[in-house]
């Protein structure tokens, strides 16, 4: 099962019809079969952009988090049913990930170049498209005669 | 040809000797070697980047954080070079600067004047690596 984390931007309007902008929203996963795990109201404030969303530009937006989970069929209705709703200004859905753990490759990161992994890897992939040479099978590391 | 066999008769009882007081030498001295089984105690310790060290992990709605990794002029990220973090962590910010970013919490062109006198995670005027820019 995905988590799921909206992030919704909504147009500046009194307190109550905000509420049931969020309502209807909400309403929208439910519709879905999915349910909600946690809402949020990161509050209004300036946006750091200003967007042009149903012929209006936006300037500040309130900002809602929903954590939800919902069949992944139908994230894409979803996103099509918020960006057909007048008062969302912008809408994402991100995943929500566990953090793979992982080890910190800085001490590998600051060797010199040719002592990183990455770089004999990129090294190896040149060495792949090299042309084939004739071997001689003198058993020399050189050409023996007159060329 | 002649050269060869000159120089190959000329070593073999030269070796010879030789490895024989070799091995008088290498028995007599056995005993009295120590014995060194621990491990390198000159070995460097691992370094570890500043969000490894401190157990962070970048996230699209830490705005203030992932500012720190941008430039105030431009708004660009800066390099790995610059902000001295491991591969991983330098893609997992990347990755949630273009989240936040798309996602209209994070400016795009500017870093956001309220960010502007956060403390600096490391210096931009002299990266850890040089750089062509
Ligand atoms: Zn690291």
């Amino acid at each position: 099962m995905i988590t799921y984390e909206l992030l919704l931007l909504l147009r500046i309007m009194p307190k109550n019809e905000l509420a049931s902008v969020v309502k209807r929203s909400a309403n929208a996963i439910f519709d879905k079969g999915g349910f909600l795990r946690k809402l949020e109201n990161l509050g209004t404030r300036d946006m750091p952009y200003k967007t042009s969303a149903h012929g209006m530009v936006h300037r500040k937006a309130s900002y809602f988090l929903m954590e939800f989970n919902a069949p992944p069929v139908y994230i894409d209705q979803l996103l099509d049913e918020y960006s057909r709703d007048v008062d969302i200004v912008r809408r994402r859905i991100y995943k929500k990930k566990e953090a793979e753990a992982f080890e910190c490759t800085l001490h590998e990161d600051m060797l010199p170049p040719p002592y990183r992994k990455s770089v004999q890897k990129l090294i190896e992939e040149a060495r792949k498209s090299d042309k084939p040479r004739y071997n001689y099978n003198t058993g020399l590391d050189y050409y023996p005669f007159q060329k | 040809m002649f050269r060869q066999l000159l120089t190959a008769s000329a070593v073999i009882p030269r070796s010879f000797v030789r490895s024989s007081v070799i091995r008088q030498s290498s028995s007599a001295a056995a005993n009295d070697e120590p014995l060194f089984d621990m491990e390198n105690p000159f070995e460097k310790e691992k370094q570890q980047c500043l969000l490894c060290r401190l157990k962070i992990t970048p996230d699209y709605k830490n705005v203030k954080l992932l500012s720190q990794f941008q430039s105030p002029y431009t708004g660009r990220i800066y390099g790995k070079h610059i902000t001295g973090l491991c591969e991983t962590q330098q893609k997992l910010v990347e990755a949630e600067i273009m989240k936040a970013q798309a996602a209209g919490l994070m400016a795009t062109y500017l870093k956001e004047p309220c960010y502007l006198k956060d403390p600096k995670l490391f210096d931009t005027d002299n990266p850890i690596r040089p750089h062509r820019f």
